[in-house]
């Protein structure tokens, strides 16, 4: 387990420190020299890499940076969510509740699905922002949105309830800030044909034959167990 | 097993010895690690690493969650480049179902790795300067992650915790702005580059402090399970990229840089010319891409439920801080019934007291920032 | 009668202008940093962030005061007290100006001007180390007597070459007084070059410039508080004004060492060529030569700024290896060959 020893050589410049400390302070003298110039420039965001961030806002935010999440309206007003419960699966955080509600007669322009959602809750104290919910939904009805300053003083104010999850879309769509429309990932083309036929319809007689050996077995342990009933 | 280190070392010195306990919870210990070190004055007698402090059960949680909702877990484990992680689960899961990823998409992979990879380096390389007190190279270094975050940010809208990928190929095509980005970002990345090293490789403090700091063989570093930079630094040419090519790797042209002693200068040179590799791999890839029809298929035909067959697979591959493997095992269901990750620096992390004792507290803190040990990734 | 008052203005005037320099210091230091880092630094209160020092003193002030476990109250009291004061009273004897004419009354720019100032200033300078050891030790915390014991080692080692490069003014000047050494560096010698210590003492400055950033705990010296290593070493565990009372001493450190690098090899008050105390009169002069002095200081003060955000830190042994293989060999090496030309000259 001997370690191996280096020995270690040097050029004369570099054994002499003090070369090598001018060239690096050289380097960093000509960094100081450009940003006190910049920093005297007018306008807020002067030195290149710093904002200063409460103040200016200038900073472009990716238009599908996942944020706060909102519940899409189509372009009539109605409430895109149909309550499938998707993103509640999907959801690796477990934070999206969702309850069904049936649209009644009368109701069609306030829902633009047969279900749509009674209540619809986020606790965005667990979400991770993964962005797993919007890519589940069916109808592209919830959306991760712009909106980063996620900050609150309470707990009530981290959990999102449907009134506050649309008012974040209204807000959104007032500002321009709309998450664009999804581009659909292209999926490489079905195989041909016979030979998913054959293939699954194999799948499937196998299948069939284990159920019913299944069955069968139960029928079996049915029997015996009314037999020792008795 | 948790003994007192005190008590492991030579009983007849041990009224001149000090124990010291650095971390969890100290200015050098990246993220909570632990080192109880016992010091005869300033010389390092024995260094033994405590881990667990950042213990999440992410491979309890793999158990729980069904394929595609461990994706934004797996971002939690090296945090510094989380698009590796994503990937290496990615393929392991495509394994088990001999999933065939379309050759775009592995492309898409490959720009986004190597964007990663250059981004953990440059914290690795940034954070080494800062524990040897060179603060500057830092933040010349992390503004260009910040620009690479950027990338991220526009491909699909998250810095850090990217959920980059899906099972069977990738979420997103290349945001159109990308070539642009990246023709901006390549020369402000090479002159970040070259002014960490105008700062740091030639001046005699930071040769001093890193030439010959924690020198390790290389038989040594293979019979500890070293991999990637760090046992590339020891002069061993191991890299799954050119030795088990995924991700079409196998067609692009690019070196592995070795080192020659395995000391900390090394694994640091290692680094940084394995930036330069990157950005032409980078090149290359988006070549590629470019090549291939616009409609090009990013996604195999994958079920809308995961349920590969049962079964085990393990797959790796080579993230910034080396071999990064999945162990899956299947029963058939829609939850894997074991998820074992092999993170690169855990086997690394095994070596520390070979790699420190003898040295100095201030070797210490070299050592343990040129290993890059990610907590996250470590404890899991 | 009148002497004592003016000592006593004397006093609280220089007291108040180092105080001043330190402060501005704090912000010089932070937003020069950033500067050279690609960020801004501290711009919030006040012009440019101007009155950043001035907030955090009132923070450091209004701090609790934590006194840890176990520690050891009175060393704990004494040393933020033994590293401050030192730092404050070397400036007694060292000039901020010429002189200046009041009322037919000459007034040295001086608080006084002993004949051993000289030896006055390594003695209370050495003296510094004790507040680093009794704060490390009286702490009650590793980190903090690790910290402690590098920097007695680091002190007392480079105090030696310190002592010898001063010797070698001593030779070269004559004299122990600073402010003879700093009157005698006026015209020029061989034609053409000043009277300056740098050029008559070019390997004693570079050891003298080597030594004070040791002494001054700065980068690539500032083992005794490296962070990344030690988390802030002698002064791990202090906090409000305690904390604040080291900090500032270090400030304070910094300024009476580069006034005497300024003293000693650049000059003083005096310009290259030019006597310009001949076109002005005795007040203004004084005010002139007291700038003039200080312009030079500011130099020397961002040159610690501007190294500390360039180069990494050196480790305990290569601090000790330079100290006694290389500075001390070379320091006696300077001494025998100004001897040697002295001898020679005379």
């Amino acid at each position: 387990m001997a370690r191996p020893v280096v020995k270690k050589k040097y050029t004369l410049g570099e054994r002499i420190y003090l070369l090598e400390i001018l060239k690096g302070m050289a380097l960093t003298w000509k960094h100081f020299v450009f940003n006190v110039k910049a920093s005297f420039r007018p306008g807020p965001h002067t030195v290149p890499t710093c904002w200063q961030y409460p103040e200016d806002r200038t900073r472009e935010i990716s238009p599908v940076y996942r944020g706060l999440h909102m519940l899409c309206l189509d372009e009539k007003g109605r409430e895109k969510c149909i309550a499938c419960g998707t993103c509640a699966k999907t959801c690796p955080a477990h934070c999206i509740t969702v309850k069904k509600g049936k649209r009644k007669e009368g109701e069609e322009d306030k829902y633009a699905g047969k279900m749509y959602c009674a209540s619809f809750d986020i606790d965005l104290l667990h979400c991770i922002f993964c962005g797993l919910c919007q890519e589940a939904c069916p109808k592209e009805a919830i959306v991760l949105g712009r909106e980063f300053e996620l900050a609150q003083y309470t707990r009530e104010e981290c959990h999102l309830d449907k009134q506050k999850l649309l008012a974040n879309y209204r807000k959104a769509k007032e500002e321009g800030k709309l998450r664009p429309p999804r581009k659909a990932v292209p999926v490489v083309p079905a195989p041909p044909k016979p030979e998913v036929k054959g293939a699954s319809s194999k799948a499937t007689e196998v299948k069939k034959g284990q159920v019913e050996v299944k069955k069968a077995t139960k029928k079996a342990k049915n029997a015996e167990k009314a037999k020792s009933g008795d | 097993m948790n003994q007192d280190p005190v008590s492991q070392v030579d009983q007849e010195r041990l009224g001149e010895l000090v124990t010291i306990n650095i971390g969890p919870s100290h200015p050098a210990m990246h993220g909570t690690l632990r080192v109880i070190t016992v010091t005869d004055g300033e010389t390092i007698v024995k260094a033994e690493p405590e881990i667990g402090y950042l213990h999440r059960g992410v491979e309890k949680l793999g158990e729980n969650l069904t394929y595609h909702q461990f994706i934004p877990i797996t971002d939690r484990l090296n945090y510094c480049s989380a698009i590796p992680n994503n990937v290496s689960y990615e393929m392991a899961v495509e394994k088990l179902m001999g999933i065939e990823v379309p050759e775009k998409a592995q492309l898409i992979r490959v720009i986004m790795m190597e964007l990663a990879r250059i981004a953990d380096h440059e914290v690795c390389v940034g954070i080494l300067g800062v524990d040897l007190g060179a603060f500057t190279p830092f933040f010349y270094l992390i503004i260009q992650r910040e620009e690479i975050y950027e990338i991220f940010e526009w491909y699909n809208g998250a810095r850090l915790t990217n959920t980059f990928g899906r099972i069977g190929g990738v979420d997103a095509d290349l945001p159109d702005d990308f070539e642009e980005r990246w023709r901006e970002l390549k020369p402000n990345l090479r002159k970040a580059n070259e002014e960490t090293e105008k700062l740091l490789t030639h001046n005699r403090i930071w040769m001093d402090r890193t030439i010959g700091v924690s020198a390790f063989s290389p038989e040594d570093a293979l019979n500890w399970g070293f991999t990637g930079p760090c046992l590339r630094a020891c002069g061993v040419k191991r890299d799954l990229r050119k030795d088990e090519p995924y991700c079409m790797y196998d067609q692009f042209d690019f070196n592995i840089p070795v080192g020659e002693h395995g000391d900390v200068f090394d694994r640091y040179k290692v680094r940084m010319i394995e930036m330069e590799e990157s950005i032409k791999i980078i090149d290359q890839a988006y070549k590629l891409y470019k090549e291939m029809p616009a409609d090009a298929p990013l996604k195999a035909r994958v079920p809308k439920v995961i349920k590969p067959p049962a079964g085990e697979v393990y797959s790796a591959l080579e993230s910034p801080n080396g071999e990064l493997g999945f162990f899956v095992r299947s029963d058939g269901s829609d939850k894997a019934y074991r998820i074992r990750i092999r993170p690169p620096c855990y086997m690394i992390y095994q070596a520390f007291n070979d790699l420190v004792k003898g040295g100095m507290v201030a070797d210490l803190i070299a050592c343990i920032s040129s290993l890059n040990v990610v907590a996250g990734e470590l404890d899991r | 009668m009148e002497g004592w008052v003016i000592a006593i203005i004397k006093v609280v005037f220089i007291w108040v202008w180092v105080l001043l320099i330190a402060t501005v210091m704090t912000w010089v230091e932070r937003r020069g940093a950033a500067m050279m880092q690609d960020r801004l630094g501290p711009n919030r209160a006040g012009p440019f962030g101007l009155f950043q020092p001035l907030a955090d003193g009132i923070k450091l002030f209004t701090k609790e005061e934590v006194l840890p476990k176990k520690a050891h109250k009175v060393l704990w009291n004494l040393g933020p007290l033994l590293f401050a004061l030192p730092a404050f009273s070397a400036y007694a004897v060292v000039p901020f100006g010429d002189k200046i004419i009041l009322g037919g009354k000459e007034i040295i720019l001086q608080v006084s001007d002993v004949n051993i100032g000289f030896l006055y200033v390594l003695a209370i300078g050495s003296l510094a180390v004790y507040g680093i050891v009794l704060g490390g030790w009286g702490s009650n915390n590793k980190f903090s007597i690790l910290g402690g014991l590098r920097s007695t080692a680091q002190l007392i080692s480079y105090e030696v070459p310190l002592g010898l490069a001063l010797l070698a003014v001593v030779f070269v000047y004559g004299s122990f007084s600073l402010r003879d050494i700093a009157l005698a560096q006026q015209g020029t010698f061989l034609g053409f070059l000043p009277n300056w210590g740098v050029f008559k003492q070019p390997l004693g400055f570079i050891l003298y410039m080597v030594a004070i950033y040791a002494e001054a705990n700065r980068v690539p010296f500032d083992l005794p508080e490296a962070e990344s290593e030690i988390v802030a070493g002698y002064h791990t565990e202090y906090g409000s004004m305690e904390l604040g009372l080291y900090l500032f001493g270090e400030y304070v450190n910094l300024v009476t060492l580069s006034t005497l690098v300024v003293v000693l090899y650049f000059g003083a008050w005096h310009i290259p060529y030019i006597d310009i105390s001949k076109f002005l009169g005795p007040v203004s002069w004084g005010i002139v030569s007291f700038l003039i002095l200080y312009l030079k200081v500011a130099f020397f003060l961002w040159l610690f700024v501007w190294v500390r955000w360039t180069i990494p830190r050196f480790r305990y042994d290569q601090v000790m290896g330079l100290g006694w293989k290389a500075l001390i060999p070379l320091a006696l090496f300077n001494l025998f060959i100004t001897a040697l030309f002295i001898q020679l000259s005379a």
